[in-house]
């Protein structure tokens, strides 16, 4: 017989004390939710069961204590940090589930300049991280646009990826190492070498599990050095995506490592640099980093690439780095959109995905002319590809729409999940895959089986061995 | 009320915020502080009035009556983008003058402009406008138009709602207070730290629907005004540029708990404060 709510909270308490025990209603029901729906946070409507508790975790002990507790008694658990997930993976999909918050983990462990690697708790945020690190000339090489309010435990779990994955990778190119404990208070420390080949890579087990195998408590990740005196930036304006995907790909199998490579659409590129690109304009872009050899090896290759592309005009260095310098988003640029949606009902989303080079652009033309077709009140239908690899790259598609006619709990489906699902089809439809770096969440949980085809068989298989009562975050990445 | 003619006069400016401090003292010696590489932006005020006057025309639907906009911007081609999203919006009227100079600090120049251009070309009823724009800007603009065409005017507005044929209710922030006056047409609203401070968005389908919108491009010769003459005589002259120490104290408040934090808050910095009200 499943506890009830006070059951529930009695018995964290037991475990962590009243103190962190989180039952302040109006936190309770903001916490129902992510940035998946997060109309229903700025209107104050909302729909999702209300979880029983917040439960703060201040030790590895605790969360193994937590867990077997939620284990026990088939409670739903939600692990989060930071709480800036974008795609529902920290909604509580159950009633009275319980968000096991990691956030008060914040201690950064060390930091090993000689070994280059730093070790950090889970609720540790990224910026701090970053900020330390860089008073020793280093770097983490990560910097995702949430990067002033993410934290490390969440970035690992929705393998996370940052604007200068093309040179350092996604964060899976940088964990070495960690902690997590698994249902049942199990803890597990994957040690930190720079590679083994002692069986199958079990990082992998846990990086991207979203909260629903484990509970991440600690990562280390490696460092770089950093010179930013040696950034090099470059762009160029064009008119049609092809082309850009073309120059991208161009760079990328010439044997470059820029640390940013993207190319903009024209509805984006207006978002960005209408002061510079014409209308109908796409913008082509590129930093290099480094020692100052290799940074400057690589923007002059960039620029003999690209050169070959006569449709690419060059526009001024000045204008990339003045807007690479105001990329990320803090709480006030967070505070401001939301008051620009609470006023004009107007709702910025995105939606990424990755595919080889020969589908990216026939996936970019597929979706984009469908949505404006099928989907109204969209005010702006655009994306960007911002993460290329050797064999393709990804597109993440950014789009608006005016809320018309319906509630604001409605959004999601007269508006969003449609949208979703016009990429998810036309993504699965040309081989790619419909995540590239948000995470499933619970928002394209539904085209799992698609995503992963035969190999579904081995996430099944892990989740029934890792979670065998089902009781990580229901609904995340496996849909209910 | 029947169809009044409301003009928005707007500025576009570059993001003050995307530019760093040592762009700013870059320039500071020579008073050329290099702003066209950062993106460039509506002005908060002018926002709040051009979404002001939409509303105002919404009221004026559902009363079975109509409201004629226009929206006018000193500017170059950058201001194109927003006079197009301004036609897909239901702006009847668009224009910018061609600057011909830089203007950041010929608010003069400027008023002499947009007096002109209401006085000759679109014979509007209401002038609203933002009470300021971004540094560079000495918040003079208001009353010179206004000045210029000998229309009575108000800053710092709240809000504006029809009244009557010839009379409007407007409310603005005084030193002491709100303010809530009655004023007859002609007039000049700059508007101040209103509610509504945010454009509409327009649809993809607004904006084909509109797409073949004219946007009239005049000169200051056509508006009768000399710019390069006028400019001669603006008595406003960048001198130098300064930082301003933005930096504020921070304090750690201790304690074991949420609770002791919260008593300690409340102990040491809100008790005192709420004592004063």
């Amino acid at each position: 017989m499943p506890l009830s709510r006070e059951a529930i909270v009695e018995g964290l308490q037991r475990i962590v004390g009243p103190e962190a025990v989180v039952t302040d209603e109006r936190v309770l029901i903001e916490s129902s939710i992510d940035n998946f729906r997060k109309l229903q946070n700025i209107f104050d409507v909302h729909t999702m069961p209300v979880p029983a508790a917040i439960v703060m975790a201040r030790s590895t002990a605790k969360v193994a204590e937590i867990l077997r507790f939620a284990d026990e008694h088939r409670v739903n658990v939600i692990p989060r940090t930071g709480a800036t997930a974008t795609e529902g993976g920290l909604e509580s999909a159950v009633a009275d589930s319980v968000i096991i918050d990691g956030s008060a983990m914040n201690q950064i462990l060390s930091i090993d300049a000689y070994n280059m690697q730093a070790t950090a708790q889970c609720g540790v945020p990224l910026q701090v991280l970053e900020d330390r690190v860089r008073e020793l000339g280093l770097t983490t090489g990560h910097s995702p646009q949430s990067k002033p309010v993410a934290h490390m435990g969440g970035l690992v779990a929705t393998r996370s990826i940052g604007q200068f994955s093309t040179l350092y990778g996604g964060i899976e190119d940088m964990v070495v190492g960690l902690e997590a404990v698994f249902p049942g208070g199990q803890v597990t420390r994957i040690k930190n070498v720079p590679r083994r080949a002692a069986g199958p890579d079990i990082r992998h087990v846990v990086i991207g599990n979203e909260g629903a195998l484990c509970f991440i408590t600690e990562v280390t990740v490696k460092l770089f050095p950093y010179f930013p005196e040696n950034n090099a930036f470059l762009g160029w304006t064009l008119k049609d995506m092809k082309t850009g995907f073309e120059a991208l790909r161009a760079v990328m199998v010439s044997g470059f490592k820029p640390s940013v490579a993207r190319v903009y659409d024209p509805g984006d590129a207006g978002l960005h640099f209408s002061h510079f690109a014409a209308e109908d304009d796409c913008v082509l872009l590129f930093m290099a980093e480094g020692p100052a050899g290799i940074a400057k090896a690589t923007a002059d290759g960039i620029a003999a690439v690209v050169a070959g592309f006569p449709d690419c005009t060059p526009v001024e260095s000045a204008y990339i780095e003045t807007w690479f310098n105001d990329l990320c988003w803090g709480p006030d640029k967070i505070t401001a959109e939301d008051e620009r949606i609470r006023q004009t009902h107007n709702v910025n989303r995105t939606t990424e995905i990755s595919a080889d080079w020969s589908s990216i652009n026939d996936i970019y033309q597929a979706a984009k002319a469908r949505i404006i077709v099928e989907i109204p009140d969209i005010t702006m239908m655009g994306g960007h590809s911002s993460h290329s690899y050797i064999n393709g790259t990804n597109m993440y598609f950014n789009y608006f729409f005016n809320v018309v006619g319906c509630g604001p709990e409605e959004e999601t489906t007269k508006y969003y999940l449609p949208i979703i699902s016009i990429i998810c089809e036309e993504t699965l439809r040309r081989g790619g895959s419909i995540v590239h770096h948000h995470g499933m969440g619970k928002a394209r949980a539904p085209w799992v089986k698609d995503e992963y085809g035969s190999s579904y068989y081995i996430l099944e298989t892990l989740k029934h061995a890792f979670d065998p009562n089902g009781i990580m975050n229901v609904g995340t990445i496996i849909p209910q | 009320m029947s169809s009044l003619r409301i003009l928005v006069s707007f500025k576009v400016t570059p993001d003050f915020e995307a530019l760093r401090e040592k762009d700013w003292l870059a320039g500071a010696a020579d008073g050329s502080v290099e702003t066209r590489y950062v993106r460039r932006i509506l002005n908060c005020f002018d926002e709040s009035a051009l979404e002001m006057a939409l509303r105002w025309e919404d009221a004026a639907a559902e009363r079975g009556e109509t409201a004629s906009l226009g929206a006018l911007s000193v500017g170059g081609r950058e201001t194109e983008p927003y006079l197009k999203t301004l036609l897909a919006l239901g702006y009847e009227r668009v224009a910018r003058v061609e600057p011909e100079a830089a203007l950041d600090f010929a608010p003069a120049v400027v008023a002499s402009l947009i007096a002109g251009y209401v006085r000759q070309v679109d014979r509007s009823d209401l002038l609203l406008l933002g009470c300021r724009s971004g540094p560079g800007d000495s918040g003079t603009v208001p009353f010179l138009v206004a000045e210029a065409l000998g229309w009575p005017c108000l800053t710092r507005v709240l809000e504006v709602e029809p009244l009557t044929d010839d009379r409007v209710r407007v409310a603005c922030m005084v030193d002491d207070g709100l303010l809530r006056v009655t004023l007859r047409l002609p007039c000049v609203l700059a508007v101040g730290n209103a509610v509504v401070s945010q454009l509409r968005v327009p649809t993809l389908t607004d904006r084909l629907a509109r797409k073949n919108g004219r946007i009239h491009v005049l000169s200051g010769a056509e508006l009768g005004v000399d710019i390069a003459g006028e400019l001669r005589r603006e008595p406003c002259v960048l001198v130098e540029l300064e930082a301003i120490d933005r930096a504020r104290r921070g304090i750690v408040i201790g304690g074991a708990t949420p609770r002791e934090k919260a008593r300690a808050l409340f102990d040491s910095h809100l008790k005192s404060m709420l004592e004063k009200l």
